[in-house]
């Protein structure tokens, strides 16, 4: 069976990826893992593209996910943010037109919450 | 403040230092008569008494100098009258003060402005303070300027503080981070575990548990370093997942510092009853409402949950009571020496549960 969409994972944390891939596929989607912002420009930029994202706000070396959202909103690519750290993102992180989903969450639910979000493959209805 | 200095006398010469004849030799030499009259005894008291480090500078004379330094300026600087009178106020600066404050003294004084700024000041014998100084023009009654006035307040302990607060939230939020990113970790173990060995169901239930409890931490965390939590932004937070539609749930309770060792008790008890209203009670149909209330009081800070199911199925009691939620919920109260007082009315489940913060 086709997939319904590509998802995108980006998160630095292996188990939380590994949980949220898990319960991409439950939910008939293609995952695409990435744990840093290059791998997920890179994974955005390869042919076929993705559809939809799960952004982990804060990765690893200080670093955070807002040059992913950037490219995303650029293309047209809806996606949701995952974080663990509610108040403390800077000033462009806040002004995201994104939903937020508090960690920790169901991973099931976080990915029920992104593909709601995807046009392509109609909100995961079928 | 930390206004003593070796240059001043201290000790057995207190009923000297009561007397600060400068500004009284200040008046005596002031020709223009500005401090005549009653104001001038205001002044020369005040002036004297008066722990606010004070001076006044000429600003009719080339390079501002000062022309009058109470006592309190005096031991705050550890310059005797001497040595200030005749100079410019910058000498208290040196090389680790910023030139920005000292920028903006500069243009006050240029625009007979008055200013506050913080700067970093030098004592005679090469310590540093924190100089909360306050700056402005002074006229007499015909408009004309006379004399900047300058008063100099050690501010360094307030700095301090103000520092050590600003890292205490930081710590508490970085803390905070780390220990949901860790729920979340603990999370996803419990999931892949549970897929591996086929047990997925019993994993998401021990997940909505792990997870209720990882959300009642997520509170204001203002009061984090002093041991206590906000219960009313915990219990928000804890069933926040389940408001899912208008009028399901309505929350009514102030929110009150509790010990941080009751967060985990409440998390766990709040997650229970919602799951049994998902599952038997009023949340299994859609007009069905939780009302949930609290209140932390009396001196020994006893936590009082009032549940309040309502538009519900009237509900087979005897078969919930049997239940694995409601045999944790009774057994982690009877732990912490609390107590849960179920009703089953036609409306639904109406339940009491009283936790003493310090049994715990």
């Amino acid at each position: 069976m086709a997939a319904i969409c590509t998802i995108l994972l980006l998160e630095d944390e292996p188990i939380i990826l590994m949980d949220l891939e898990f319960a991409a596929e439950d939910h008939g989607c293609d995952p695409v893992s990435a744990s840093s912002c290059s791998g997920a420009l890179d994974r955005i930029a390869t042919p076929g593209g993705i559809d939809v994202a799960v952004l982990d706000v804060s990765l690893g070396g200080g670093e955070n996910c807002l040059p992913v959202a950037e490219e995303l909103g650029r293309l047209g690519i809806p996606y949701v943010l995952h974080s663990a750290d509610l108040d403390r993102h800077d000033e462009r992180i806040a002004k995201l037109d994104a939903e937020l989903i508090a960690k920790p969450a169901n991973a099931a639910d976080v990915i029920a919450a992104a593909i709601a979000r995807c046009e392509r493959c109609n909100g995961g209805r079928t | 403040m930390s206004t003593d200095d070796e240059s001043e006398p201290k000790f057995g010469q207190q009923a000297l230092m009561r007397f600060d004849d400068a500004p009284d030799r200040f008046r005596a030499g002031d020709k223009g008569d500005r401090f005549s009259g009653a104001s001038g005894v205001l002044f020369e008291q005040a002036m004297a008494q008066t722990r606010m480090a004070i001076c006044l500078s000429d600003p009719h004379t080339p390079d501002h100098p000062i022309v009058f330094a109470n006592r309190a300026f005096r031991q705050l600087t550890g310059y005797g009258e001497e040595e200030v009178l005749g100079r410019n106020c910058r000498f208290l600066q040196g090389p680790r003060t910023d030139p920005e404050p000292v920028a903006r003294i500069r243009e006050a004084i240029a625009n007979e402005d008055v200013v506050v700024v913080e700067m970093l000041n030098y004592r005679k014998n090469g310590t540093t303070f924190w100089n909360a100084l306050h700056l402005g023009p002074i006229y007499n009654d015909a408009g004309e300027l006379v004399y900047f006035f300058g008063s100099q307040w050690d501010v360094s302990d307030v700095r301090a503080a103000r520092a050590e607060e600003q890292h205490a939230r930081e710590m508490a939020r970085e803390l905070s981070h780390r220990m949901k990113n860790m729920f979340a970790v603990i999370s996803g173990i419990v999931n892949v575990t549970g897929r591996m060995r086929g047990i997925q169901s019993e994993a998401a239930e021990i997940n909505a548990r792990i997870q209720a409890l990882g959300r009642a931490y997520e509170t204001t965390l203002d009061d984090a370093s002093s041991g206590n939590i906000d219960i009313g932004g915990a219990i928000r937070a804890v069933l926040a997942p389940y408001d899912q539609a208008a009028g399901r749930l309505a929350l009514e309770g102030e929110d009150a510092p509790m010990p941080f060792a009751i967060i985990s008790i409440v998390g766990m008890i709040l997650h229970e009853m919602s799951a049994n209203a998902t599952k038997h009670g009023a949340w299994t149909v859609p007009d069905g409402r939780v009302r949930v209330s609290w209140e932390a009081s009396g001196e020994d800070a006893t936590l009082v949950i009032r549940w309040e199911e309502s538009g519900g199925p009237a509900v087979d009691a005897q078969r919930i009571e049997a239940g694995t939620g409601t045999a944790i919920v009774d057994r982690m109260l009877a732990t912490a020496r609390g107590r849960i007082e179920r009703e089953w009315k036609e409306s639904g489940l109406t339940a009491t549960i009283t936790v003493p913060a310090h049994a715990i």
